[in-house]
């Protein structure tokens, strides 16, 4: 590497002949600039923009509050006692009434969405929210459930990566279910959904338990059922 | 002070400015030397200071110069303007939460940082690292030394008057930055890895994606080595400017590659291999220590350049061999409350800059009880007391721009 540019002297000019060899060649190079404000950037999915929250998942447990590292999150919830369906008890669940992120704190770190255990937050690319006051940067949970809409889908994984154990967990669980409402056609109707809920009910049990390695957004997302459905089975799952 | 004017100073004014002026750091009086008779001009010294606001520091480094005219008599770096209290911060978060802040100390070398502090951990906790994590720790630890080395090379340059060249470092640097954006989902604070491993795996493509990225940074590294390294200004702002001895540099504790371009040669990578640099340090493998002798600014520009271009050849290797690798995890599944056993280790690294370690002890708690910080800066610094003393006002600045630090990591 020291060829033309050891310690050894040189001629005067040359250096600056050097330079300007240089600058031409790059001059007749197309430019590397991106024109940002005119042409948006095309981020990766991965992209730590802002967190966006998907309402029907949370269930208010606080556990992304409780790790932040720097308390950005603030939750508010209160109890809710459902009344008792025939045959069964009054139930109570938790009901969202705030939850904001105030981005003049947040570290951008992600351990909010890694420890959530039920998917309720996640990622979106998005960044451009910049604001004229400081307090404008607390997003309240109907701006973060913009965001949410906004999150591109991962990327896939390697093909030499392994099967995070939550995708396994929650395509044999889909299996299950399916094998299920197939088979007992001649049953009664009430039977397809209830098999769906106890489907669902398992695969939110099995991404609870699982430690956040892999989030299992990817197979959820591809899922069939609608996410309603998947969000009050998590919760079912979460107050019994 | 002008040599001329010296012969003709008293001796009673020779012997104040020796009791109060330099060695004492600026804890004695204020140096004053009387000229006196006919012939000499009288000078006095003056105290100033760059920073801790001032153009040519970067950062927030304040230097209490004492100068004779253009001459510098004294330096003392005062550091701290920047002191977020890490260590304390550590001692009151978990250790996924540390990795945030370990990544802020020095920002151009967040992913050597988070390393660190993961590597001291595992070690306590005697866990054994998937070999997939492992190399891909090793490739992403080098593109991260050349992203740090590819800022100094653009800003060492700017600092002395030349515009251009951060440019073409900035190129380099956009090219690298957007695959581990890609894998990481930060730019600046990767937040990549875990204690046992690395937060996920890498996406489908990634591989073909660096070993492209790094082939382009290689090709284009010429054109940034030819518009430095020939120019005529630089040669002479910085050949045979601010020499850092071996022995000084050893004396303070100085590292990486500062201390390289001075023939001290420690590398921990080949010294004390962590990760997979054992095998890539040894004979045959790409990894080599690069080293000086002469210690001037000059030769710690060159180490710099030289340093990437070894640090790309280790990273192509780790592409090959992450590809050539069977399927495996990057990770092992971690208890929901993750506990450190009793003890204390201290885990060093080397880092973009130099020699960063970690002493962790811990009591058994999810927080550990006292996590020491050994950052490269805040050595890399100290020397600068000992160097710019005899030096020119002018050269202060090509000097205080090659020791390559950053001053979240002297002042942690």
């Amino acid at each position: 590497m020291t060829g033309r540019t050891g310690r050894r002297r040189i001629g005067i000019g040359t250096g600056l002949v050097q330079g300007l060899i240089v600058t031409a060649k790059t001059m007749l190079r197309p430019s590397h600039t991106d024109e940002y404000p005119d042409v948006r950037p095309s981020l990766p999915s991965r992209s730590r923009g802002v967190i966006g929250l998907v309402q029907e998942n949370c269930t208010s447990c606080g556990l992304c509050a409780r790790e932040c590292p720097d308390w950005c999150i603030q939750i508010e919830a209160h109890k809710e006692t459902l009344p008792a369906v025939a045959g069964g008890r009054a139930r109570q669940r938790n009901v969202l009434d705030s939850f904001t992120i105030d981005f003049s704190l947040c570290m951008y770190c992600g351990i909010c969405v890694e420890v959530c255990p039920f998917d309720a937050l996640i990622w979106s690319s998005e960044f451009e929210y910049a604001e004229y006051d400081i307090v404008d940067l607390t997003h309240d949970r109907g701006r973060l459930s913009q965001w949410a809409a906004t999150a591109p889908p991962p990327p896939p994984a390697d093909p030499a990566a392994v099967e995070p154990k939550e995708v396994g967990a929650a395509r044999k669980a889909l299996e299950r279910a399916a094998k299920k409402a197939a088979a007992p056609r001649t049953a009664p109707a009430g039977a397809s959904p209830a098999a769906k809920k106890a489907a669902a009910a398992e695969k939110a049990a099995a991404v609870k338990k699982a430690v956040p390695v892999e989030k299992a957004v990817p197979v959820e997302r591809q899922a069939t059922e609608p996410p309603e459905e998947r969000g009050t089975g998590a919760r079912g799952e979460a107050d019994s | 002070m002008d040599t001329a004017a010296a012969s003709e100073v008293s001796a009673a004014a020779n012997e104040i400015s020796r009791t109060s002026g330099p060695g004492t750091g600026g804890s004695g009086g204020r140096p004053v030397t009387v000229g006196l008779g006919a012939g000499g001009l009288a000078t006095s010294d003056m105290v100033l200071n760059i920073g801790p606001q001032h153009p040519a520091t970067h950062g927030v480094l304040r230097l209490r110069l004492v100068v004779d005219a253009e001459r510098i008599v004294s330096a003392e770096p005062v550091v701290g303007y920047m002191h977020r209290g890490a260590e304390k911060l550590f001692e009151v978060r978990d250790y996924r939460q540390i990795i945030v802040l370990a990544n802020r100390h020095d920002w151009l070398s967040a992913f050597a940082n988070e390393l660190g502090v993961v590597l001291a951990t595992e070690e306590m906790l005697g866990m054994e690292v998937p070999e997939r994590a492992v190399w891909i720790r090793t490739l992403l630890s080098e593109i991260n030394r050349i992203l740090s080395h590819l800022m100094f090379l653009g800003s060492y340059p700017l600092e002395l008057g030349a515009i251009t060249p951060v440019f073409y470092s900035f190129r380099e640097r956009e090219e690298l930055q957007s695959v581990l954006e890609e894998v990481s989902g930060g730019r600046i604070h990767y937040m990549f890895n875990r204690v046992g491993g690395l937060k996920e795996d890498v996406p489908a493509g990634w591989t073909v994606r660096v070993a492209q990225a790094l082939r382009a940074v290689r090709h284009r590294m010429p054109d940034l080595e030819n518009i430095l390294m020939g120019n005529e200004i630089l040669r002479g702002r910085t050949l045979g400017v601010g020499v850092l001895p071996r022995e000084l540099a050893a004396a303070y504790g100085v590292s990486g590659p500062i201390a390289r371009a001075g023939g001290l040669d420690l590398d921990l990578r080949r010294d004390e291999p962590y990760l997979a640099y054992g095998e890539l340090f040894a004979p045959g493998g790409p990894g080599r220590v690069v080293t000086r002798q002469e210690g001037d600014c000059y030769a710690r520009l060159e180490v710099l350049l030289e340093q990437v271009q070894v640090s790309l050849d280790i990273a192509e290797t780790c592409v090959d061999r992450l590809r050539s690798l069977g399927n495996g995890p990057v990770n092992v599944r971690l208890p929901k409350v993750l506990k450190v056993p009793a003890g204390h280790v201290y885990r060093w690294t080397e880092n973009p800059l130099g020699i960063n370690g970690y002493y962790l002890v811990s009591r058994g708690d999810k927080v550990p009880w006292r996590l020491k910080l050994r950052s490269a800066s805040f050595n890399n610094v100290q020397v600068l007391s000992e160097m710019l003393p005899g030096c020119l006002l002018a050269d202060m600045v090509s000097i205080m721009g090659s020791m390559f630090f950053v001053v979240g990591d002297v002042d942690k």
